[in-house]
């Protein structure tokens, strides 16, 4: 109550401190906040939007099994394989083709014959990586239809990067 | 008091003191600051378009060959999904669900005469074919239309006509015998108007033509019998001032080997009955193809190019999506083709007019004149197709009056703002130009670039200008020989302005949905990581052979659109 009545008093007694100038320091601010929205509206130009760049398209190359071997998932390279003679890019399926994943055999080889088997072992791979590839002799009828079903599903779900040739035969 | 009790005191103090010497100036700066701020947040209009989506207009593909870039599609044909390649052309009672078939050029003269399939308000509304001449305008009726093309067609086959040669203005006669060739089995082939004799015969000759569609005046006839012997059938347009004339003559010494008629007569003597109807949908034959000629730079020989019916179509149903759906062509727009029809973007334009039952009003003088204001007398079009060159004219002139006047210059710049930065287009078009009388209603424009012709570029500040002039949209497209249609076109919502950029910030949009665009690399111009440069290659069904190689250089910006080197 004490300040209320002290306040009461000073603004009785400051009664025509108020002057018609347009100077004041109130004046000045509005002003400034005038002239700062009209700057920020009408003058100052609004950028374009930027959005992020497209990544660079990945360049079909020829792979021979020497140079897909790298791309199995370690040290940060991308995971690729191969079912007859088309090098998929399967790094988004990682955890199964990748390393540590259940098929993880089949990362930078060829895993056409694996895959029409059935079996993730060590045998379907090819052993000699100098030698011609795999012709899948020996499969049968249902081997070769389930390499064709699986042949699709993964021109369905990735990337065709890449062919791959046997070493010594070159750029066809 | 206590500290906290001083500090209130002196903060109450200030804000009162500050307050307290508020006067008339303050209600002043404080009403025209309020109004700033409502007049700014009620009069704001969203883009067109959103920015995001012309930041980026084209996809690449993810792998791309080696030598070679990506390859660029439109937004609206992704990749894995077919080309654009048919007009989804159903038949009188089919189900509006069901797959139409890809049409030909039979096809859009039907719908023309059918009218608006679509269940509507405007269902049923057919569009009018008007002619200009001076400043009469003469409008003609769809039935006898049809009966031109009918006793047309049956007269050239049934003199042995196969290949029939076009040397006409932009005219009806144009359309209608090119519809009668196609309807009756015949092989048109189209000339560019208005060329030196030696370069008639020499097209003449390269395209095998035994029939002859031409008007008297500008076709060398004693010439063109003398050294071009194949010539076999001659039919005359003729126009309303020299019909009195005897015009089945032939030249003496030359044999009876050419027929000569004119149009008239052969119009005249079918029977009234005649005509009516257009050869039935079953059992009709397969389309034919066209033969078009690309004039490069004058001085220059024209090149052959030979289009199957599925080219054009293609190109057409481009067209037709290139455009948004509220925004399409229809029974309430008028069409008018400022260019020579014998280009293949304005014949393209014109058959998509015809196929969406919009107004087609034909001008036989407005290709020569590379004057809009020539062009557009006795009609007021909405959708216009012009040549770059009556562009930059009516550019110039339109800115010269604006750079007169203190005020026209404030306005033009704030539309030219509002094009840029806001996305809209101005609501009051920087109007007083002699080309546009007031009442103007041009909506849209449609302008190519053609590749090696030596055609002026058009860069985005001149379109921009031209915008904010006219009032109407601007779509501007590169367009090359063996691609029918346009390579690619710049979208109908982009405004944007590329100052300072190399060439002016001249670019031709994304691809269409009817084609695909790919660079491959060319000398210095080479594709990478940091860009695709190289030789434009456009590929897709409306490309004569599959794939095209345009010969000159290219170079895809960061918004995925293309430009040349």
């Amino acid at each position: 109550m004490d300040y209320v009545q002290q306040r009461v008093a000073q603004a009785a007694s400051n009664q025509d401190a108020s002057t018609s100038s347009l100077f004041t320091p109130l004046n000045g601010l509005l002003l400034s906040l005038l002239l700062y929205t009209t700057y920020t509206f009408l003058l100052r130009p609004s950028p374009a939007p930027q959005i992020p760049k497209e990544e660079p398209a990945v360049v079909f190359r020829t792979f021979t099994p020497h140079t897909l071997l790298p791309y199995n998932g370690e040290k940060d390279m991308p995971v690729y394989l191969a079912v007859r003679g088309r090098v998929f890019d399967v790094t988004r399926g990682r955890n199964f083709y990748g390393p540590g994943g259940p098929y993880a055999n089949f990362a930078g080889r060829d895993a056409s014959r694996g895959l029409a088997c059935g079996s993730f072992d060590e045998e379907m791979l090819t052993k000699d990586l100098d030698g011609p590839l795999d012709r899948l002799e020996g499969l049968g009828a249902a081997e070769m239809e389930a390499l064709q079903g699986w042949e699709e599903r993964f021109e369905e779900k990735y990337m065709v990067v890449g062919k791959l040739v046997a070493v010594g035969e070159g750029e066809k | 008091m206590s500290f906290f009790d001083t500090v209130l005191l002196r903060l109450d103090e200030s804000v009162t003191g500050l307050f307290g010497q508020w006067n008339l100036w303050t209600s002043v700066i404080f009403t025209v600051f309020a109004g700033f701020l409502t007049w700014q947040i009620a009069a704001r209009r969203d883009p067109d378009t959103h920015p995001f989506l012309l930041a980026r207009q084209a996809q690449g593909s993810p792998v791309r060959q080696p030598g070679q870039s990506p390859v660029y599609r439109s937004q609206a044909a992704p990749h894995g999904m077919p080309l654009n390649a048919g007009l989804n052309v159903k038949d009188a009672g089919a189900s509006k669900w069901s797959r139409g078939r890809d049409g030909d050029l039979r096809d859009i003269w039907r719908q023309a005469v059918a009218g608006v399939q679509e269940d509507g308000p405007t269902k049923g509304r057919t569009g009018r074919i008007l002619t200009v001449q001076g400043a009469q305008v003469i409008e003609h009726r769809l039935d006898a239309i049809t009966r031109q093309i009918n006793l047309i067609g049956q007269h050239i086959l049934n003199q042995g006509g196969h290949r029939v040669a076009i040397y006409l203005p932009n005219s009806v006669e144009l359309i209608v015998t090119l519809f009668a060739c196609t309807f009756y089995g015949l092989t048109p082939v189209i000339l560019p108007f208005d060329q030196p004799d030696d370069a008639v015969i020499s097209m003449l000759r390269r395209s095998a033509a035994d029939t002859v569609v031409t008007a008297p005046g500008s076709f060398p006839f004693d010439l063109v019998v003398k050294s071009y012997p194949s010539l076999r059938q001659l039919i005359w347009v003729v126009d309303e001032g020299s019909k009195h004339m005897d015009w089945n003559e032939v030249p003496q010494g030359t044999g009876s080997s050419v027929n000569v008629s004119t149009w008239q007569d052969v119009i005249n003597d079918g029977p009234v009955d005649a005509g009516k109807d257009l050869p039935p949908l079953e059992g009709q034959k397969e389309p034919c193809d066209i033969t078009i000629f690309w004039q490069s730079k004058p001085g220059q020989q024209e090149e052959l190019v030979r289009f199957r019916s599925a080219n054009l179509i293609s190109a057409i149903a481009g067209q037709l999506f290139a455009v948004p759906t509220s925004q399409r062509m229809g029974p309430s727009d008028l069409f008018l083709p400022a260019d020579s029809l014998a280009n293949t973007h304005t014949l393209v334009l014109t058959l998509t007019a015809l196929f969406s039952n919009a107004s087609v009003a034909f001008n036989s003088v407005a290709s020569q004149a590379d004057d809009l204001a020539i062009a557009t007398r006795g009609v007021s079009p909405t959708i216009l197709v012009a040549t770059p060159a009556a562009l930059l004219k009516t550019h110039k002139e339109a800115s010269a009056r604006t750079n007169a006047s203190l005020f026209a210059r404030f306005l033009h710049r704030r539309n030219v703002n509002q094009l840029n930065h806001g996305g809209v287009m101005p609501t009051t078009a920087t109007t007083g130009t002699a080309t546009q009388p007031e009442d103007t209603k041009l909506r849209l424009i449609l302008t190519a670039e053609r590749v090696g012709a030596g055609t002026p570029r058009l860069s985005s500040a001149v379109l921009s200008d031209l915008r904010a002039f006219t009032g109407a949209r601007i779509m501007y497209a590169l367009t090359a020989a063996k691609v029918a249609g346009a390579a690619t076109q710049t979208g109908f919502y982009d405004y944007r302005v590329f100052e300072g950029e190399q060439g002016g910030g001249c670019h031709f949009g994304p691809p269409l949905t009817s084609t695909e665009i790919m660079l491959r690399d060319m000398g210095e111009w080479k594709s990478g990581d940091d860009g695709s440069r190289g030789e434009i290659i456009v590929m897709g069904p409306c490309v004569a052979g599959g794939e095209a190689a345009l010969g000159v250089a290219g170079v895809m910006r960061v918004d995925n659109t293309l430009t040349y080197v």
